[in-house]
């Protein structure tokens, strides 16, 4: 079936008085299902007005064109009407005559008498009926808002059009009017396409979000796919678990517009010294303890000292921002979760594939599975506890929190919920959220439990909300965590500039693992600039014995955060393996068959080397051997694709030959 | 009974009460016509005096302000007639420009082209003096009435012309979207849309049209002769009637500013007060 409704490839192109062009909107494209609310979002002035203009046939794209019910729209017309943003009624007529000029004009060939009902319907049911004969001055903005809106539903359009039609109200009347809308397109299954500048009311209205990019030359930047079930109540949409990630991501991409605008004017040029190709440095990374390294590296003078002496230490909402920063160029260098930089060279979840390298591994372990208090209050203890928990619930789905598809923490959840025999997919529901907000949406009962980094564990175990039923030494003793990733474009780029990166990290990785330093290292990480949280909740694991929120005592666990002894830092293959084995289990990539080619060229044991080397450190990749995981089973690196078929929960296996010439990068 | 009594009761206490303590806005222009009364009867009181004083007009005009209804035929009739006679040259006048300027208007605010062309004649015609037009009207008409009539057309014209034209250009474009979403004919936009936006332009054109008019029949008559005001005061100023010019000049003022009120008040009633500017 063909769209509804779509937006072909159109380009708008404003003259400007000085013999100029302005191109407000490039090559726009976008199909709408019929019944299907979408919302326009953007900074204002990013051409989300004059795209619903054009759709409306009040404005003309200079290219392209807008086809409904594949028909092209040349003029417009009552099939598509639009709700103005300033409500457009006309001051010399009442309520009934603004509805019933829009009446008696499109249903001409109905008797008068049909048509006055129709517009008596119509007042009704945005309930004027006390206002009917009150011309526009006399009533309030929510009044001509609801004018507004009976007057093009009264026409029965196959399309409304909405030019932020709430902006200029106060909160108490949006709100209401957006509940009388939602509730309006539900009954008569509207096709809505909508501009707004508030993301909470794209998220409540909407099926999907487009967001456009700042002008000039505005294009979709990223579409959001609401999965939030209707009929929508306000307060079930904000507790709904993606929410607080979709407005994430809506704020993200918001802010990220803002900053390319002040970007614009100062372009981050690169600054050479010091021998180096490159010594102005944008890293990003996540609060969680584990990114000690990079605070001990700025704050102790490591990186200058390697020469690095303008590097800008750049707070990351979410993995996906890291991601993004990395592959944009936004970001030269970024703390990544381990099995991010194999995702993103292998293109995963459809992405064009973006060749990325890591040539450190910035952390071991720290890392914790924890569930709600309430399945201990149920006596839940163990993995087969929660099993047993789940299945007796089984009417109910059970959302498991994680921070990214490729992180270890998604890995070693799956991992660890099918070695107790549950599916990760099928039993329960794993969504992603950033780590910082797991606590909150832990406590508003979005989720029964997640895994992440500290100090997220220990803080629900501080606020009483939650125990930590596993962490990851008990799952995987000393496996990799974090590392710092960087494209390969840049890699090639710059080489004297990367081996100076991962040099200054090593010593700070160092400097972290001297546990006389870990006092010192605990008050930098919780600065409000950096991780930000309080020392109660951030010592356990780091410092004290963990507390799991359990009767048991706190234990000591030494390797908790491991960032330097026992060959931490390699970036060793057989690791990298693993992940490509685990993210091909559950289909988040395929396996690549040409997986050797595939991990030489992402996990840069050459250059981990070379800056030992320069360091007067043991540089060498541990043994290639097998190697046993808590649960017995051992991972031998011979024979990933055996190991993948003797699998007893997975998900269906694609192996494929990934274009390893596809990745050259140009130079 | 008590009805009665409270009446008798409340009205003294009303009048009283506007003696003791009078609004403002009727004492200060009361002070101000007494002092200009009193001014006038000094600097006129002399001996040489060329202008009659308060007094002396007041005596000298009795008649003509108590009894403004006499007529004893050809242009010897009382000042409601002559007032009358002029307020109908207005009318005509006025009457025609309106309908012309609006029509005209109209066409040339919704037709740019036009607009362009026109606009550079209008604004050279417009600074022309209304006395200017006379003698081509005599010269077109061969007769003074319709003269004075056409000098009145001309004069009002103008605003009416220019003031419906930018009405019909700064049509908001909120409303023209409507329009063209609904996809309203031509006739059903001009009569839901066009007028209705232009009105309280329009009506701002006819209220300056008006005061125009006003001030050009005075001198318009002057010239013409005839029966109205302005030959009136021609006419006394011909037989050195001083007082009654005086009279008459109060007359005319009183009349513009009724004019004036008339035209905004038909305004007030029309414009729906979410337009009036």
């Amino acid at each position: 079936m063909t769209a509804f409704l779509e937006v072909d490839h159109v380009d708008k192109v404003f003259p400007l008085a000085n013999g100029g062009r302005y191109i407000a909107l490039k090559n726009i494209h976008l199909e709408i299902k019929q019944g299907e609310f979408v919302c326009l979002l953007g900074h204002s002035g990013c051409g989300k007005s004059t795209l619903l203009n054009i759709v409306a046939g009040l404005d003309k794209p200079t290219q392209g064109g807008i086809i409904l019910e594949n028909k092209q729209v040349k003029e417009p017309g009552p099939d598509r009407m639009v709700v103005f943003q300033n409500y457009s009624l006309l001051p010399w007529k009442t309520v009934r005559q603004n509805i019933a000029l829009a009446v008696n004009q499109v249903y001409g060939n109905k008797s008068t008498k049909e048509r006055r009902a129709i517009v008596e319907e119509h007042i009704n049911m945005v309930n004027l009926r006390q206002a009917a004969d009150k011309r526009p001055v006399e009533l309030s903005g929510g009044m001509k808002q609801r004018v507004a809106i009976a007057r093009a539903l009264a026409i029965r359009p196959k399309l409304l059009l909405l030019d932020e039609p709430f902006g200029a109200l106060d909160a108490l009347t949006r709100g209401s009017l957006q509940e009388q809308l939602m509730k309006i397109c539900q009954e008569h299954k509207l096709t809505c396409l909508m501009v707004t500048h508030d993301a909470d009311e794209a998220l409540l209205l909407a099926d999907r979000i487009v967001m456009l990019t700042n002008g000039p030359e505005s294009h979709v930047g990223q579409i959001i796919n609401v999965p939030i079930p209707r009929p929508r109540q306000r307060l079930e949409v904000v507790n709904h678990p993606s929410y607080y990630a979709l407005r994430g991501d809506i704020v993200y991409f918001l802010n990220q517009q803002k900053k390319a605008k002040k970007r614009q004017v100062k372009a981050s040029a690169i600054i050479a010294g010091n021998g180096l190709e490159k010594i102005n440095l944008e890293i990003g990374f996540i609060p969680l303890t584990d990114c000690a390294p990079l605070v001990v590296a700025k704050e102790k003078g490591l990186f200058a000292k390697h020469g690095l002496t303008q590097v800008n230490l750049v707070r990351e909402p979410s993995w996906k921002a890291i991601a993004e920063g990395v592959t944009s160029g936004r970001l030269d260098a970024a703390q990544m979760v381990a099995g991010m930089p194999l995702s993103l060279s292998l293109g995963m979840g459809n992405q064009p594939p973006s060749p990325t390298v890591t040539a450190l591994t910035l952390s071991r372990n720290g890392n914790a599975i924890t569930l709600s208090k309430k399945f201990y209050e149920q006596g839940v203890r163990t993995l087969a506890d929660f099993k047993a928990a789940i299945t007796q619930e089984s009417d109910r789905v059970h959302t498991l929190g994680m921070v990214h598809p490729s992180s270890m923490h998604n890995l070693m959840l799956r991992y660890w919920l099918a070695s107790g025999g549950i599916d990760p997919d099928l039993d329960v529901k794993l969504t992603v959220i950033p780590p910082p907000q797991m606590v909150a949406n832990l406590k508003a009962g979005n989720i029964d439990g997640y895994c992440v980094g500290e100090p997220w564990n220990s803080r629900a175990v501080y606020e009483n909300l939650g125990f930590v039923i596993a962490t990851d030494l008990d799952i995987w003793q000393s496996h990799l965590e974090k590392v710092l990733g960087v494209k390969e474009e840049w890699a090639n780029k710059y080489p004297e500039a990367h081996i100076a990166l991962v040099k200054a990290l090593m010593e700070a990785c160092e400097y972290c693992d001297d546990r006389r330093h870990r006092e010192e290292i605990l008050q930098l990480i919780c600065q409000p600039n950096y991780v930000g949280s309080a020392p109660e909740y951030t010592r356990p694991g780091f410092i004290d014995p963990y507390n799991r929120g359990t009767n048991e005592p706190p234990e000591m666990l030494l390797e908790y955060n491991q960032f330097y002894v026992n060959k931490t830092n390699c970036p060793s293959r057989v690791e990298g393996l693993w992940i490509l084995v685990q993210m091909a289990r559950w289909g988040i990539v395929p396996f690549p068959r040409n997986w050797i080619d595939i991990l030489d060229r992402v996990r840069r044991n050459d250059v981990y080397s070379e800056a030992a080397r320069q360091l007067n450190l043991p540089g060498l990749e541990p043994e290639r051997t097998s190697f046993q995981l808590s649960d017995g089973s051992v991972f031998s690196p011979d024979n990933p694709i055996e190991y993948l078929q003797g699998l007893k929960i997975k998900r269906e296996i694609k192996i494929e030959e990934v274009e390893i010439d596809s990745l050259v990068v140009s130079l | 009974m008590t009805a009665n009594l409270d009446n008798s009761v409340k009205k003294p206490n009303f009048f009283t009460s506007l003696i003791k303590n009078p609004p403002r806005k009727i004492l200060a222009p009361l002070c101000a016509i007494l002092f200009i009364l009193t001014l006038w009867q000094v600097l006129c009181s002399g001996e040489d005096a060329n202008l009659p004083s308060p007094i002396e007009t007041f005596q000298d005009t009795s008649d003509l302000i108590f009894d403004p209804f006499f007529d004893n035929g050809g242009t010897d009739k009382g000042l409601f007639w002559q007032i009358l006679a002029s307020l109908q040259r207005v009318a005509i006048g006025y009457t025609l420009a309106a309908v012309v300027g609006i029509g005209l208007g109209i066409l040339i605010g919704s037709n740019a082209f036009v607009y362009d062309a026109v606009d550079p004649i209008f604004q050279v015609l417009r600074t022309v003096p209304p006395l200017a037009w006379l003698p081509i009207a005599l010269a077109a008409f061969q007769e003074a009435n319709p003269s004075a009539i056409f000098v009145i057309f001309i004069t009002a014209i103008w605003p009416i012309i220019i003031n419906t034209t930018v009405g019909v250009q700064q049509i908001p474009q909120d409303y023209k979207n409507v329009a063209k979403v609904l996809r309203l004919s031509g006739t059903k936009y001009f009569w839901e849309i066009m007028f209705p936006a232009a009105v309280p332009y329009i009506f701002s054109g006819l209220r300056i049209g008006i005061g125009l008019s006003w001030l050009a029949i005075v001198a318009a008559e002057m010239l013409v002769g005839g029966v109205g005001i302005g030959f009136f005061i021609w006419d006394s100023y011909n037989s050195s009637q001083l007082s009654e010019i005086i009279v008459a000049l109060i007359y005319v003022g009183i009349v513009g500013l009724i004019l004036d009120r008339l035209v905004a008040w038909i305004a007030s009633v029309v414009v729906p007060s979410e337009q009036q500017q």
